[in-house]
C-alpha cells in the first residue's frame, strides 16, 4: 500500500513536468501546425538561464520567474527570423530547420556554461521532506504535483474564456478564415511560440532542482513529450495531460511490475494508442 | 611551359616531402566521447593528454621527435568510434591509439584493432572483456577495470559486515557486469552474504533522470547493503533524489563504485553527503608521489579543475607510449606492442605493470569515505583506502583471455 502510495506520486510528479513540456509542443503544432523538434533545447535553455538568474540573485523565485522570460526572447528570436520563413513550405523544411535550432542552442549552451554538470538547489521553502505512508517524501515533488495542474488551469482558462485564447482557437482551427475575419495570423503564430517557448523553459526550470543540468538534456525529454503529445492527440490539450500522467503512471509502476521490461513502455503505449485510436485519445478523426 | 611547371612542381613537393621526412612527428590518435551528454569526458581526456603531449613535446619529444595528437569522437557508439580509428589509422597514419570511453564501444572496437596491427591502450572503459575473452596482441589498458574496482568493493564490503545486498546500477552491460562480480567476490569472501534476487534489484535505464521510484523500490526492500555503480549525471541525480528521499539515514550501508569521480564531486559541492564509500580509477590526493603532485599542480594551472580519472588516464598513456618507444627504440608497431608487454612504469597514480599474458595494467584501486575539507569546495576522501593492484587483479587463469 505504502508502494502503491510513494509510486502513485513520483509517477505524477514525472507526468506533471511531462505534461508541461508536451503542452508547449503540442500548442505550437496545433496553432502553428509545426512540429518542434528544437522544444527540448528550450526547456534546457530554461533549466540554464534559471541556474544564471540564480548566480545573480540567488533566489529560486527569480530564477523560475527571469530564467524562463529570457528563453522566452530567444524563442522569438527564432520565431521572426527563422520559422516565419518556411511556414508556407513543406513540412521537411520545418523539421530540418527546427533540427537545426536544436544543434545550434545545444552547442551554444556547451560553449557558454561548458559540457560539465551543474546543480540547481531548491527553495528552502521546498526543501523539505514531509512523511507520507511511514516514508520521507521530498516537498519539491510536491510541489511539482500542484504546480503542473495550476498552469495547466490557467492555459485552459485562458484559451476558453479571454478572448485572445479564442482568437487562437479560431486561428488554429481555420487561420485563412481568421485573416478574412481581421485577425493579425502571424501575430497570433508570434505568439503562440512564445507561449510554446515559455512552457517548455518553465519545465526547464522547475525541472532544474531534481536533475543535473547537461547541454544534451533536452534530447532525453523531447522523446517522452513526443509520445505523449501522440498517445494524447497532437494539439490536444487535455490530451497531453491525460498522456502526460498515463506515461508518469506507467514508467513509475513499471520499476516495480515490469522489471527490464520498463524501458519499453513508453514505446509499448506508443504502438498500442496507435493501433488502437491512431488520432490518439482526444483528437477527433480528420 | 607546361614541362617546366611540373618540374617546378616536383622540386616544390620534393622540398616538402624531405622538410616533412626530416621533421616527422610520432602520432597519436584519440579517440573519445567528444559530443552528446557524456561530452565532458572526451574534454577531461583530451586536456589529460594536451598536458602530457606538451611536457614531451617541450622535453625533447619521444626518442627525438614531437608528438603530435589527432583527436576524433567516438559519440560513444561503436560504429562511429570504428570508422573514426579505421580514418586515424589508414588516414592520418598514427602510430598509436589511445581512449574509449564507452565499455559497449570497446567490446565491439578490439576485435579489429588486430587487423589494423596498431597498439591502443584503453583508458576508460572498464569492461574486463577487452583484456579477457576479446583480448589481443595491440590492445592494453592502463586505466582500473572492473573487475579490480569491485573485487575492492567486495573486500569493504565484507568489512562492514552487512549480508542481504542489492544493487543500483544503469542498465546495460557496465552496470549488470558490476553486480556480477560483486556477487561473485563477495560470496567467496563472506559465504554468508545474500544477494537480491533479479526482480528486487534496481536497473534503471541509462536515460532515466528521476530515480524516484528505484529510490523507493531500494528502500523498502529493506537491504543491509546497497551497491552502486551508477556514474556521471545519472549518479548526480541519484544522490540528491536519494538524500532528499532519506537514503542515506537508513540503516544500510551504501557503496558507490565510481562516486569519487571529480566531475560529480564537484557538481555536488557540499550537497554531497559527508561518511559514505566511494571508489574511483583515480584520487588527485590518493598518492603523495613527486609525479602525482606535480601532474595535479600543473593540471589545475592549466585547466582550473582538479584532474579526473579520464584525464589521468590519457595523460599516463601518452607517458606509457613514451616509455614503450624508449624500450624498443623505435615507433614500429609491432615493436612498440611487444615493448608494452610486461613495461612497467610510474603514472600519477603510482606503479603500474601491464600484464604480458592480459594486457590489464596492475594497478592499485582507491577507496575512500567522503568528508569536508575547508580547502576544498567540494568533498575529497578521508580516509583513503588504497588496494594494491596485484591484490584486487584477478588471476589470467579467470580473466578467459588467451593469446
Amino acid at each position: 500500500m505504502e508502494i502503491f502510495l510513494l509510486n502513485t506520486l513520483n509517477g505524477l510528479s514525472w507526468g506533471m513536468l511531462l505534461f508541461l513540456i508536451a503542452v508547449g509542443l503540442t500548442t505550437v503544432f496545433g496553432v502553428l501546425g509545426v512540429l518542434n523538434f528544437a522544444h527540448g533545447s528550450l526547456f534546457m535553455l530554461g533549466a540554464y538561464l534559471c541556474m544564471q538568474t540564480m548566480q545573480f540573485f540567488d533566489s529560486f523565485w527569480l530564477g523560475l520567474l527571469i530564467g524562463p522570460l529570457c528563453a522566452v526572447v530567444v524563442g522569438l528570436l527564432i520565431e521572426k527570423y527563422l520559422l516565419k520563413k518556411v511556414y508556407d513550405r513543406d513540412v521537411s523544411y520545418q523539421l530540418l530547420l527546427t533540427f537545426a535550432v536544436l544543434l545550434i542552442l545545444d552547442d551554444a549552451v556547451r560553449m557558454i556554461w561548458g559540457s560539465g554538470y551543474h546543480v540547481v538547489e531548491p527553495p528552502e521553502i521546498l526543501s523539505g521532506i514531509v512523511a507520507i505512508a511511514g516514508q520521507d517524501y521530498p516537498v519539491y515533488r510536491l510541489f511539482l504535483i500542484l504546480i503542473g495542474p495550476v498552469i495547466g488551469g490557467l492555459l485552459w482558462a485562458f484559451f476558453h474564456y479571454t478572448k485572445w485564447g479564442k482568437i487562437i482557437r479560431a486561428a488554429s482551427f481555420d487561420n485563412i478564415m481568421a485573416e478574412g475575419v481581421g485577425i493579425n495570423v502571424p501575430l497570433i503564430y508570434t505568439s503562440v511560440f512564445a507561449l510554446g517557448t515559455w512552457l517548455a523553459a518553465v519545465g526547464g526550470a522547475l525541472a532544474a532542482p531534481q536533475q543535473s543540468l547537461i547541454p544534451s538534456m533536452g534530447e532525453k525529454i523531447i522523446i517522452e513529450s513526443f509520445i505523449v503529445v501522440v498517445v494524447g492527440g497532437m494539439g490536444s490539450f487535455p490530451g497531453a495531460f491525460v498522456g502526460a500522467l498515463l506515461l508518469g503512471l506507467l514508467e513509475s509502476f513499471g520499476t516495480v511490475f515490469a522489471g527490464r521490461m520498463q524501458m519499453a513502455i513508453p514505446y509499448i503505449l506508443l504502438a498500442v494508442i496507435l493501433l488502437v485510436k491512431p488520432n490518439g485519445l482526444f483528437r477527433k478523426g480528420v | 611551359m607546361k614541362r617546366r611547371a611540373l618540374s617546378v612542381l616536383l622540386a616544390v613537393a620534393f622540398v616538402a616531402v624531405s622538410v616533412l621526412a626530416a621533421n616527422a612527428a610520432t602520432k597519436i590518435g584519440f579517440t573519445y566521447i567528444m559530443s552528446g551528454p557524456f561530452s565532458a569526458y572526451g574534454q577531461f581526456a583530451k586536456q589529460g593528454a594536451e598536458l602530457a603531449i606538451d611536457e614531451i613535446n617541450a622535453a625533447g619529444g619521444i626518442n627525438g621527435q614531437q608528438v603530435e595528437g589527432f583527436f576524433e569522437d567516438s559519440t560513444g557508439k561503436a560504429d562511429v568510434a570504428l570508422r573514426a580509428i579505421r580514418k586515424l589509422v589508414y588516414q592520418d597514419k598514427v602510430d598509436m591509439l589511445i581512449g574509449l570511453d564507452s565499455s559497449g564501444v570497446a567490446k565491439t572496437v578490439v576485435p579489429s584493432i588486430e587487423q589494423m596491427k596498431t597498439p591502443l591502450i584503453i583508458t576508460h572503459a572498464a569492461t574486463p572483456d577487452v583484456t579477457g575473452s576479446v583480448c589481443n596482441k595491440y590492445t592494453f589498458r592502463i586505466s582500473v577495470n572492473i573487475a579490480q574496482n569491485i573485487k575492492a568493493a567486495a573486500l569493504l564490503a565484507q568489512e562492514t559486515g552487512a549480508k542481504k545486498w542489492t544493487t543500483v546500477g544503469p542498465d546495460y552491460a557496465f552496470g549488470h557486469q558490476s553486480w556480477e562480480y560483486f556477487e561473485k567476490y563477495l560470496s567467496k569472501l563472506n559465504p554468508e552474504a545474500t544477494f537480491m534476487a533479479k526482480d528486487q534489484v534496481a536497473f534503471p535505464p541509462f536515460k532515466t533522470t528521476d530515480f524516484s521510484a528505484y529510490i523507493t523500490k531500494v528502500m523498502s526492500s529493506k537491504p543491509d547493503g546497497v551497491v552502486i555503480s551508477l556514474w556521471g549525471g545519472n549518479l548526480i541525480d541519484f544522490i540528491r533524489q536519494a538524500s532528499s528521499m532519506g537514503f542515506f539515514d537508513a540503516d544500510f550501508e551504501v557503496l558507490f563504485t565510481l562516486g569519487a569521480a571529480t566531475e560529480v564531486l564537484t557538481a555536488l559541492g557540499d550537497k554531497m553527503p559527508e561518511g559514505l564509500w566511494v571508489g574511483t580509477r583515480y584520487w588527485f590526493l590518493a598518492n603523495d608521489s613527486a609525479m602525482n603532485k606535480k601532474f595535479a599542480a600543473d593540471y589545475v594551472k592549466k585547466y582550473g579543475a582538479y584532474p579526473s580519472y579520464n584525464a589521468h588516464g590519457a595523460y599516463s598513456a601518452v607517458y606509457a607510449y613514451k616509455a614503450a618507444v624508449e624500450k624498443a627504440g623505435s615507433t614500429d608497431k609491432d615493436k612498440v606492442a611487444m615493448a608494452l608487454e610486461g613495461l612497467k612504469l610510474e603514472i600519477p597514480t603510482g606503479m603500474i605493470e601491464f600484464r604480458k599474458e592480459d594486457h590489464q595494467a596492475i594497478t592499485d584501486a582507491h577507496w575512500g569515505k567522503t568528508a569536508a575539507d575547508p580547502a576544498y569546495k567540494h568533498r575529497i576522501l578521508k580516509p583513503i583506502k588504497i588496494f594494491k593492484g596485484v591484490d584486487v587483479t584477478p588471476p589470467v587463469a579467470e580473466t578467459g583471455c588467451s593469446m
